[in-house]
């Protein structure tokens, strides 16, 4: 305000009753255009939030067939410069992304998490009857994207470029066992392989979305596979382009004549070209947002109830996670239905301290936990811990860790303990560090049980967050990896569950659900018990209705 | 003049060589390396030796360094670390489509907040003075990514379907061959920067509005037009000049905020990205890039007032 308008200073200094309406007003009107504009269109009057609470389900799939071609457009979590397109190499979601519809492996698991299926291989069997060592029938006929048959040499190759021992993949921690000097040709479509010791639990392994078959003059430049999809572009950190393999040995797949997945760093982006139509389908919707794309009829939610899971872990050879009272105190201190409420919105189920819950051999019998935190106490008391103090090191590694550690903390007071957090980037927690956190958490997909032991559970496994070395687990997971009879190893693999259940070093509070979102106009989504998004991304079962 | 020119380009190379060894340095501290930062979470020992060899990334700091620069003297800003490709692959169109971008913003933005800037002063005090005045810092204290999301929520997916929501460009093309995308993230911009330059125009104009020239331009009979855009305003624009090219600068080192929110292809998540993958070269080329148009960016708008200043301009010749 100039000088001029008021008399004295006083005047000037004092508010008066024009500003305040002026102010009022103006603030007013901002308040209520943001709120009107967050309530226009997408009919929900949610407004987006409150979650889509525990009774959410996917809506109902498409009736009506699919008809073959259109171009599929697809958004993705993440990704940047270090996307890659090599089919041994895939690490963030793109990748991943990418790895199911350009390559394929030996077998692999279909989203239903049933029997393992068949994909480049026609049989996978156990020589003599015994486990250590496998013979692997390709399918007859199956084409890379160049024309070129699969053969043994092919398979061959695959293996030793995925445990060079200069340049390892991302499969060589899971295959490592492989015997690889003397896996041998029988013929051009037999691979006899050899492992150094017995593993009824090899086909889960050997079929995993990094371990693809690519042919023997394979260029990452030029990638070749026998996937639904081929090559057509790839731009690190934005999109890839792929397009309809016409030979693919699945007839009648896949339905989309192109499919192009594009790299989303940010949520609000990805859902946003969701709604704007710039994309047919996401990963990964926040469950802030599943009321709003239910509430347009345009839009459909895709909720897997899957085994992934993100524990907290403890490490059992340091103080005082060493003494076992203490670890089997804090995991009494989570209350478990009251984590997946604020945690995750309610898209998820409690869990009871062990992973792998669609293997046949989880155990039935064991008393789901609850909160107890008298028993805490006096376990704490008992182990001379009473009002101890913990440091836990988390970071954002996977949807609602973070806040899940939040509330632990807040629970632990109840039993008297006291819970430091240490958040993190996800780099530093991935540093030099990371698998020598004391407290920490961490994230995992859905596996079968010995194959998940194999990557976290034993001493010399890739990922032991908590130094997990129990002399009668390794003893019994030796058997059951020796065990063909399906009866018997469940047995065993259910003795070793039951250890783990009562000493292990994890607390395991839920398992998440996977929350996806695709167009009304396309079909085929199926709900994934793996947890991969968008039914194992396996784009070659979409298409649009007709 | 063109001693004044050559002294400042030389000391804008200047500016960017210590640019380009304070950036290194800054990120050589950064906890991890870029072989860590690839392989993430499968960062077992074995992968990570063979990546660390592969990137050569066990070589001394110094050595790292001077070889990059020595690379830079010929031309060749190396490879990134992240893709193995050489980095002007990843970068050059990213460049492009920010520019396209800032280009498209600024043309609009600075001849706009002129205008309106000279529109408050010359109507100061009036309706129209409050409404604009208030609009305008209304939309300041906004943060640039809450415009951005309210224009998507107008124009895209809540009330009207009229524009894309997020800025995809086919592999292969650039900025202006999907024009539409650029419009929200341009008009994101505009309204970001326009508030500053509109408001240092007002505030200059009205103190030239008062000064003796104007009053005695007027008491002479020239038509009010003609005061304002030949005498008031060429004295009013220095501050202009320079706030633009703040504005520009900021808008060319990559609005971050405003390509997450967009998707939008450009240098700043690029760099956001490359600085997450302590990808040295490619964070090096970028910091450089940003900071030559500053350089850049600030040259011209001193030489744009040293022509606009008569005063200045006979200064710099002795």
């Amino acid at each position: 305000m100039t000088d001029h308008e008021y008399p004295n200073e006083e005047a000037r200094d004092r508010l008066t009753r024009r500003q305040v309406l002026h102010g009022a007003l103006a603030g007013g009107a901002m308040l209520s255009a943001g709120g009107l504009l967050a309530a226009c269109g997408g009919g929900s009057s949610s407004g987006g939030g409150g979650g889509g609470g525990g009774t959410a389900k996917s809506s109902p799939p498409s009736t009506g067939t699919l008809k073959s071609g259109g171009s599929l457009k697809v958004g993705a979590t993440g990704g940047g410069a270090k996307d890659t397109i090599d089919a041994h190499l895939p690490t963030a979601d793109t990748d991943i992304m990418r790895c199911w519809n350009l390559y394929e492996p030996l077998a692999v698991r279909p989203p239903s998490f049933g029997p393992v299926e068949m994909m480049v291989a026609e049989s996978i069997e156990a020589e003599h009857g015994k486990a250590d060592s496998w013979v692997v029938k390709i399918r007859p006929g199956i084409e890379f994207h160049n024309g070129k048959t699969v053969t043994a040499d092919d398979v061959i190759f695959s293996l030793q470029r995925i445990l060079d021992p200069k340049n390892p993949k991302v499969g060589a921690a899971s295959i490592g066992y492989i015997d690889i000097k003397k896996v041998k040709k029988i013929s051009d479509s037999q691979v006899r392989i050899p492992l150094k010791f017995a593993n009824a639990g090899f086909l889960d392994d050997l079929g995993q979305y990094f371990n693809a078959i690519v042919p023997t003059d394979y260029d990452p430049k030029n990638p070749v596979g026998t996937g639904a999809f081929q090559y057509v572009s790839f731009t690190p950190g934005q999109q890839s382009v792929f397009k309809k393999f016409p030979n693919y040995w699945q007839k009648g797949r896949p339905y989309a004549d192109q499919l192009t997945i594009i790299d989303f760093t940010d949520d609000t982006a990805r859902v946003n070209a969701l709604l704007g139509g710039q994309v047919d389908a996401i990963d990964n919707l926040p469950t802030g947002q599943i009321a709003q794309v239910q509430g347009n009829s345009q839009l459909k939610v895709l909720i897997s109830h899957t085994g992934q899971w993100q524990p907290f872990t403890m490490r059992v050879d340091q103080a005082p996670f060493s003494d076992v009272r203490v670890r089997q105190a804090m995991r009494l201190i989570v209350d478990r239905p009251q984590m997946v409420e604020q945690v995750l919105s309610g898209q998820g189920r409690i869990a009871n301290d062990m992973y792998s819950p669609f293997d046949p051999g989880y155990p039935t019998n064991l008393p789901q936990r609850h909160q107890d935190l008298e028993q805490a106490k006096s376990l704490l008391k008992a182990a001379g811990h009473s009002g101890l103090t913990v440091q836990l090191t988390t970071a954002p590694v996977f949807q609602g860790v973070v806040q899940a550690a939040q509330v632990f903390a807040q629970q632990a007071t109840g039993a008297g303990v006291n819970v430091k957090l240490q958040k993190l980037d996800t780099g530093t927690f991935y540093g030099p560090n990371y698998l020598k956190w004391t407290f920490a958490q961490d994230f995992w997909a859905t596996r079968m049980y010995l194959p998940q032991v194999a990557q976290g559970s034993l001493p010399n496994s890739p990922f032991n967050e908590t130094h997990w070395a129990d002399p009668k687990f390794q003893k019994l997971i030796q058997q059951a990896r020796a065990e063909l009879d399906e009866t018997k190893r469940n047995q065993i693999i259910s003795e070793a569950m039951t250890i783990e259940y009562n000493t292990g070093g994890y607390i395991i509070p839920y398992f998440s659900n996977q929350i996806d979102a695709y167009s009304a106009k396309l079909g085929g989504f199926v709900e994934a018990k793996s947890g991969f998004p968008l039914g194992n991304y396996w784009f070659k079962n979409v298409g649009f209705t007709a | 003049m063109s001693r004044f020119l050559i002294r400042r380009i030389l000391l804008g190379l200047l500016t960017l060589l210590l640019v380009s060894v304070v950036v290194f340095a800054a990120t050589q501290a950064l906890p991890g390396n870029a072989a860590r930062a690839i392989l993430g979470r499968d960062a077992t020992p074995a992968r990570l030796q063979a990546l660390t060899e592969q990137l050569h990334l066990n070589r001394s700091v110094f050595s790292q360094y001077f070889s990059w620069l020595g690379g830079v003297l010929h031309g060749d800003f190396g490879n990134s670390a992240a893709t193995q490709a050489p980095v002007s692959h990843l970068i050059s169109s990213r460049i492009l489509n920010t520019a396209f971008l800032v280009l498209v913003s600024a043309i609009i933005a600075i001849p706009l907040s002129i205008g309106l800037g000279v529109l408050m002063a010359v109507r100061r005090d009036k309706p129209t003075d409050h409404i604009i005045s208030i609009t305008t810092l209304a939309l300041a204290a906004l943060p640039e990514f809450v415009i951005g999301i309210g224009l998507v929520l107008l124009f895209a997916t809540n009330v009207w379907h009229v524009l894309p929501a997020v800025s995809i460009i086919p592999p292969g093309e650039h900025a202006w061959n999907v024009p539409k995308v650029v419009v929200l993230p341009a008009a994101t911009l505009i309204i970001a920067v326009t508030p500053y330059i509109s408001r240092i125009m007002r505030a200059s104009m009205v103190e030239v509005l008062e000064s003796d020239y104007v009053t005695m331009a007027r008491l002479k009979g020239l038509p009010n037009r003609t005061v304002i855009w030949r005498h008031a305003v060429p004295n009013a624009i220095v501050p202009a000049i320079q706030v633009s090219a703040l504005q520009l600068a900021y808008m060319a080192g990559g609005v971050v905020l405003v390509e997450v929110v967009f998707n939008f292809p450009g240098i700043g998540s690029a760099l956001v990205d490359a600085v997450g993958n302590r990808d040295i070269p490619e964070v090096q080329a970028l910091a450089i890039i940003i900071a030559a148009v500053y350089v850049v960016v600030n040259l011209i708008a001193d030489v744009l007032t040293i022509l606009v200043t008569p005063r200045l301009r006979t200064a710099a010749a002795r």
